[in-house]
């Protein structure tokens, strides 16, 4: 291998790992408080492309990233509503309203680029902040401090996440009217406005995961640039079982493979790239299948409530 | 389980499809607005493009074939209780092997081969979409993570099979190295129904199978019992029913219906398993059964309308020129206002009673339809 | 009354059908020359769809609007879409039809014959036939010369490739890459790494930030996907980015050393010429350094960088490959 040594190699394969995992846990994060609650939003793709794309243009327009960050939450979270409304209050199936929204928001955002742009261009992006002290650190340095603001940001969300589903009156309800909505209702819980504020807080972080790729990650914008990474976020938070901690083993273990794949490319060790291309996905589903059987899921999840039915 | 509907239900719900088509082509205009261009030219070249001459109506059929038996497929999976958003990486499975079988015998007569691809095809399906239900079933991984990841190792598996073993040779030998198969031989492409389109016999093959399908769900034991997974698993586990090797069972359907819908595109439509074969129609699938409001003989009509609303949309995009993210865009409204809509389409009686609070007369009298409990997944 | 009107009814319904079946009504008076072109990506990728549409913006300024008239398709990555496109454009009275992908070449060979007065034309392609030109950019020809440049550039001896999938275009011109670095220096590496998609800027991205934490300091790539890697390649100093089928210097000012740059105003006037003669289509189009439809541009930002002997062999090089003296072998697999 020459000019790297194998520790180079290991610790590259680790930081680009972790720098891969971000959006996937923006975008899973926020999927997960959806689906603690009930609705299942299959429309993540679309809310991340709108993100992404609300992200650039403010960069490039306003010439700051971190308005492009704001800009992309806001819409996020807007198109989060939209969804709210139509799975929660017109109680719409859940898969299909997802794929309708992701179709529109795929199209929507092609239009706006081509209307109000029209050429591929690069942005105002982040640039990677050593944190000082740590990131000299030898081998755990270059891994873990040397990245930009966000990836440490997304890291220090799954805590937060945590802490907030289970240790705040919130987080108690969000469960609830995921696993018994009818009980929760008796109590006095307002079943569909909890959800919609997790549908609205999903989509918002769905934001920020786009945002992520366009000022974090590529500093340019283009067509269908999420390419399936919001379908994948969906998957992540089934593979982390509802989880942040979960989430976060999921992101990193798809993220590493994926890194680890570029990586055996990158230093020609034989092997078709195909193959190497869908390690990450084989890798999902194997460690998914022999992982412990006992699966948790939110018993409401993909029920609309319904106040009059039994 | 069957509903009962009046007349005057039916008359309702079809005005609620009808009106939430309507809103989303408004709020489509006003995307078409934005590209600066007419939203009445537009939505005429939409409107009137399926329907003029021969080659509108045909490609609107070309289209319907696929998304009719995926269509088929999602009825039977989702009234089985599974949702089956893996139907691209089905279709490429059986178009893949489809191809493969027909190219390996090559002088073999068209009466068995022909059938032989397409036994393949759907097998190939079946077996992908198989893989998924039974990873559900015994080892509880979410159907929905596993299609996800599916479709994607068989999008990368037909690149490596269509660019390496599977290329035609014809490729190679130029040094273009475009990733596609041989042809197949000629002996076995479907038909064409009308000679200089590409309107072929796959149409019918889907709607004999829309009819086969009725049958099956409805008329024999094992479609009882599929059903009644989906409605209701602890009823139907409590009734002896094996839910698990239902849903095996259904997304092995549910996947050979995709992979059929494969085999056919390739052996009606293009001839070779090429990139992009897929198209979308995986999710486009999905649509159609929801349009169809999950009943096969439903998909039929919806399949032909969704055929004709997308090769509309694409005509408009040529006819006024705006960009083809615009036809997404619609395509994505009219999903959302339909599903959106869908409360009022199950439940008449609410929406009777909104009229009623509006205005007493416009609300047709009856009573209440009985047995409206709908059978949801 | 009502009894003409269903009679005039099924008389003009006739009449659209024998007009939709007799082929292209769109005859010869009007002189206006009509071009539709369809792409799998968009006119604004930065790469192979963008420079035949430059190509085409080209040939228009130069005969001037009004005689000749373009329209295009984007995203018709779905082959029955195409199919139904083309159908329609031909329909019209399109008289060129430019499906720009190699992908598009079983569809034209099964549309041509019922269109018989239209011109068709697909590349990357060898498969003519009476109505279909197949055009064929040697992407080898420029992709040498890179490779070159970057051979005798490269300071830590490793040079990287981000592509998007092994196919067409993309083999051809990694092919040439690897043959300019070996000729020019045997000892640099040419490491290629695929993203497996098209369009994935990120992920093209995130493949050359790989490329460079693994030492390499001059990286390439082709497709739409290859903008992503340049942006990457733009945010780190001292490493270069050569870039293929159109300029893509404005992304990354400071990183592009030199392009190769596709002039399909070149092919485009070739068609436009052949169907004046009468010639519809059966000829196989090349781009290359010899005919000028290839272009090697260097950044003039940068140019003061590349010393003289370098910018001297590759101009040999050129020279070469012009006179037939100099062949860049094409992969012949199996």
């Amino acid at each position: 291998m020459g000019a790297i040594s194998g520790q180079g190699i290991v610790v590259g394969i680790l930081a680009t790992g972790i720098r891969l995992a971000a959006p996937f846990l923006f975008a899973s994060l926020g999927e997960m408080f959806s689906q603690r609650s009930g609705v299942f939003n299959l429309g993540l793709e679309g809310i991340m492309m709108m993100g992404a794309f609300a992200g650039f243009m403010t960069s490039l327009g306003a010439g700051s990233p971190w308005l492009g960050v704001l800009a992309a939450i806001g819409v996020g979270a807007a198109l989060g509503l939209l969804m709210a409304f139509i799975s929660v209050t017109m109680q719409a199936e859940q898969g299909i309203s997802g794929i309708g929204l992701h179709m529109f928001c795929w199209g929507l955002s092609g239009l706006l680029f081509r209307v109000y742009l029209g050429f591929i261009t690069s942005c105002k992006g982040f640039s990677p902040w050593h944190i000082p002290v740590l990131s000299h650190i030898p081998v755990l340095g270059p891994i873990l401090f040397q990245h930009n603001w966000m990836v440490y940001f997304s890291l220090l969300l799954v805590p937060v996440s945590w802490f907030v589903l289970y240790r705040t009156t919130w987080g108690l309800k969000v469960r609830a009217v995921g696993t018994t909505p009818q009980a929760a209702d008796t109590l006095g819980v307002n079943v569909n406005a909890i959800r919609c504020q997790c549908v609205v807080l999903g989509g918002a972080m769905a934001g920020l995961a786009g945002a992520f790729l366009t000022v974090g990650q590529a500093n340019m914008y283009a067509d269908n640039i999420t390419a399936g990474r919001g379908f994948i976020a969906v998957a992540l938070v089934y593979f982390g079982r509802w989880s942040p901690m979960g989430i976060l083993l999921g992101s990193l273990l798809f993220s590493m493979m994926n890194a680890l794949q570029l990586w055996v490319q990158v230093l020609g060790i034989s092997f078709p790239y195909e193959f190497a291309v869908i390690m990450p996905y084989v890798m999902t589903i194997a460690a998914l299948a022999v992982a412990v059987r006992r699966v948790w899921a939110p018993t409401a999840l993909g029920k609309p409530f319904r106040r009059e039915a039994g | 389980m069957k509903k009962h509907t009046g007349a005057s239900d039916s008359l309702l719900q079809v005005g609620v499809l009808v009106g939430a088509l309507v809103l989303a082509l408004l709020v489509g205009a006003g995307l078409i607005l934005l590209a600066r261009a007419s939203p009445i030219a537009a939505y005429k070249a939409m409107f009137t493009g399926p329907f003029s001459g021969r080659y509108g109506i045909t490609e609107s059929l070309v289209k319907a074939t696929p998304l009719l038996l995926i269509g088929l497929g999602i009825v039977i999976s989702f009234r089985s209780g599974i949702l089956n958003i893996g139907g691209e990486g089905q279709m490429i499975a059986g178009s893949l092997a489809g191809a493969a079988v027909a190219l390996a015998l090559p002088g073999w007569p068209a009466v068995a081969l022909l059938p032989l691809t397409m036994i393949a095809g759907i097998l190939a399906g079946a077996v992908w979409g198989g893989i998924a239900g039974w990873l559900k079933a015994c080892l509880s991984v979410n159907e929905i993570l596993s299609t996800v990841m599916l479709n994607q190792i068989a999008f990368q598996l037909n690149l490596y099979l269509i660019r390496g073993p599977m290329i035609d040779p014809q490729e190679v030998a130029y040094g273009t190295g475009c990733p596609q198969t041989a042809l197949l031989p000629r002996s076995i492409w479907l038909p064409r129904i009308i000679r200089g389109t590409r309107f072929h016999w796959g149409l019918v093959i889907a709607v004999a199978f829309a009819v086969l399908v009725y049958v099956f769900l409805w008329r024999t034991t094992i479609g009882y019992r599929m059903r009644a997974s989906g409605a209701g698993p602890q009823a139907a586990r409590a009734a002896g029913i094996g839910v698990e090797n239902y849903q095996i069972l259904a997304m092995a359907f549910a996947g050979g219906f995709a992979g059929l819908a494969g085999v056919v595109e390739v052996l009606g439509v293009h001839h070779r398993v090429l990139e992009g074969l897929s198209g979308g129609y995986g999710f486009s699938g999905i649509v159609v059964a929801l349009f169809g409001r999950l009943h096969p003989l439903g998909c039929i009509p919806a399949s032909i309308l969704f055929g004709m609303l997308t090769l509309g949309a694409d005509m408009m995009q040529r006819a006024v020129s705006i960009p083809a993210a615009i036809v997404m865009a619609i395509q994505g409204l009219v999903v959302l206002f339909v599903v959106g809509s869908d409360l009022l389409i199950r439940q008449p009686d609410l929406l009777r009673r909104r009229l009623r609070m509006v205005g007493p007369s416009i609300a047709p009298a009856g009573g209440a339809a009985g047995g409206n409990k709908e059978v949801n997944s | 009354m009502r009894k003409y009107r269903v009679v005039i009814v099924v008389i003009l319904a006739f009449a659209m059908l024998i007009a939709a079946g007799s082929g292209p009504i769109y005859s010869a008076p009007a002189k206006k020359i009509r071009v539709a072109m369809l792409m799998a990506s968009t006119i604004d990728d930065m790469a192979w769809s963008q420079s035949m549409y430059e190509g085409l913006k080209a040939v228009q300024k130069e005969l001037g609007a009004d005689k000749l008239e373009f329209v295009t398709s984007e995203r018709m990555g779905n082959p029955v879409d195409a199919g139904a496109a083309i159908r329609q454009y031909a329909d019209q009275g399109f008289d060129i039809i430019i499906a720009h992908g190699a992908q598009y070449q079983s569809v034209l060979m099964e549309l041509a014959p019922d269109f018989p007065k239209t011109t068709f034309a697909y590349g990357t392609g060898f498969t003519a036939a009476p109505n279909i030109f197949a055009y064929d950019p040697q992407a080898q020809e420029g992709a040498y010369l890179m490779g070159m440049i970057a051979a005798l550039m490269s300071k830590s001896g490793i040079v990287g490739i981000v592509g998007p999938v092994e196919s067409g275009d993309a083999i051809k011109y990694n092919y040439g890459f690897q043959q300019g670095v070996a000729a020019a220096n045997p000892n640099v590496k040419v490491r290629i790494a695929y993203t497996g998609s098209f369009g994935d800027i990120v992920g093209a991205g995130e493949l050359a930030k790989v490329h460079m934490d693994a030492k390499a300091d001059i990286l390439t790539g082709s497709a739409q996907q290859a903008v992503g890697a340049a942006r990457a390649v733009a945010e780190r100093s001292g490493v270069y980015w050569m870039s293929t089928d159109m300029d893509q210097a404005s992304l990354a000012p400071d990183h592009v050393l030199a392009a190769q740059v596709y002039h399909w105003e070149k092919v485009v006037k070739a068609i436009i010429d052949y169907r004046a003669q009468g010639i519809l289509g059966g000829k196989h189009l090349t781009l290359s350094f010899s005919d000028g439809a290839l272009e090697l541009r260097y950044n003039p930002k940068l140019v003061s960088k590349i010393p003289k002997n370098v910018l001297d062999l590759v101009e040999k090089a050129k020279q070469g490959i012009i006179s037939g003296a100099l062949k860049v072998e094409l992969p012949k697999k199996k």
